[in-house]
């Protein structure tokens, strides 16, 4: 009895840092999003391509429907924008993007050089609209079903295995 | 003769870098406010509003764009005669309780509350037993 006292400690210990270490390896660094079931923010921002197309929360009425928030300065929207190509072929979905803190021209020209997945992109060059959508970080994309409220966010690169376990199930309903 | 001289000096350094020293609001040009409870508010809500791209650092603490927006969102704010507890609510609507160091008592925090209390508690306990024993 005394002995298996006198491990205790070390065993507890050894315990702590495996269980600490298992948090260490989980990649998920994903905020919830307080957002889940509340309809789209407003707003009053200009169109990328357009600055006189003034848009609003009734533009964005093609549902069900994704937001995909990315800037050309963020690398991981590059890895992100062939699957979009792909979804906005292959889906019934509507793909709107908000161009988040960007370089307009910079922005246009990747679109007209890679490919345009986007209904629309708004130009939320003061991310304003970001701040409303809790948006902490590009890429972010946000489902939106059918009666308009969102329904999921994710942080990060969307590829299939996300889109599978996310998103898919959404567009079913 | 040193020591005396030395301590003089000393004090005197003091006193000119009393007079000389301009009132400590650096960022005064950045933030201007119309009255002082407001640059107050302003300031302690930096400190207490979590960065959330940085993730272990205060808005105060970050210049990541996200964190000078949400500098000019709570400023914009504060400039309004929005309550501190008006700004915080405003945040944790968007990012949740994770924007604010101070999360409210909810059964999704009871962990983060009482968590600590309940570890406190089973090492008192662990060193009752351990003692008992060793007494024996």
């Amino acid at each position: 009895m005394k002995k298996i006292i006198d491990i205790l400690p070390l065993t507890i210990f050894i315990g702590l840092i495996i269980v600490l270490f298992s948090f260490l390896s989980e990649k998920d660094d994903q905020l919830e999003t307080v957002l889940i079931d509340s309809t789209f923010p407003e707003f009053d921002l200009s169109s990328l391509s357009d600055d006189s197309r003034l848009l609003s929360k009734n533009d964005i009425s093609q549902l069900p429907a994704l937001i995909n928030v990315w800037a050309t300065w963020c690398i991981a929207c590059r890895i992100e924008h062939p699957f979009l190509m792909k979804l906005k072929d292959e889906s019934s979905l509507t793909i709107y993007g908000l161009n988040y803190k960007d370089n307009k021209e910079k922005a246009l020209e990747l679109l007209r050089r890679d490919g345009n997945p986007f209904e629309f992109s708004i130009y939320d060059f003061e991310g304003r609209l970001a701040i409303d959508l809790g948006v902490y970080g590009a890429p972010e994309t946000f489902f939106i079903d059918k009666n308009g409220l969102i329904r999921e966010r994710h942080v990060g690169v969307i590829d299939e295995k996300v889109w599978k376990d996310k998103f898919a199930k959404y567009l079913d309903e | 003769m040193n020591k005396l001289l030395f301590f003089s000096f000393l004090f005197f350094s003091l006193l000119v870098k009393s007079s000389t020293e301009e009132p400590l609001n650096l960022n005064n040009d950045v933030y201007p406010f119309e009255n002082e409870a407001k640059e107050i508010l302003f300031y302690s809500l930096l400190v207490e509003l979590r960065c959330p791209k940085c993730q272990s650092s205060n808005l105060a603490g970050s210049n990541s764009p996200i964190s000078n927006d949400l500098k000019r969102e709570v400023y914009e704010l504060v400039l309004e005669g929005s309550s501190e507890e008006e700004i915080k609510s405003h945040l944790i609507q968007r990012y949740g309780n994770f924007i604010v160091y101070n999360p409210p008592l909810e059964p999704e925090t009871y962990i983060l509350w009482f968590g600590p209390f309940a570890l406190i508690f089973i090492a008192i306990i662990v060193i009752f037993i351990v003692r008992k024993r060793i007494i024996k």
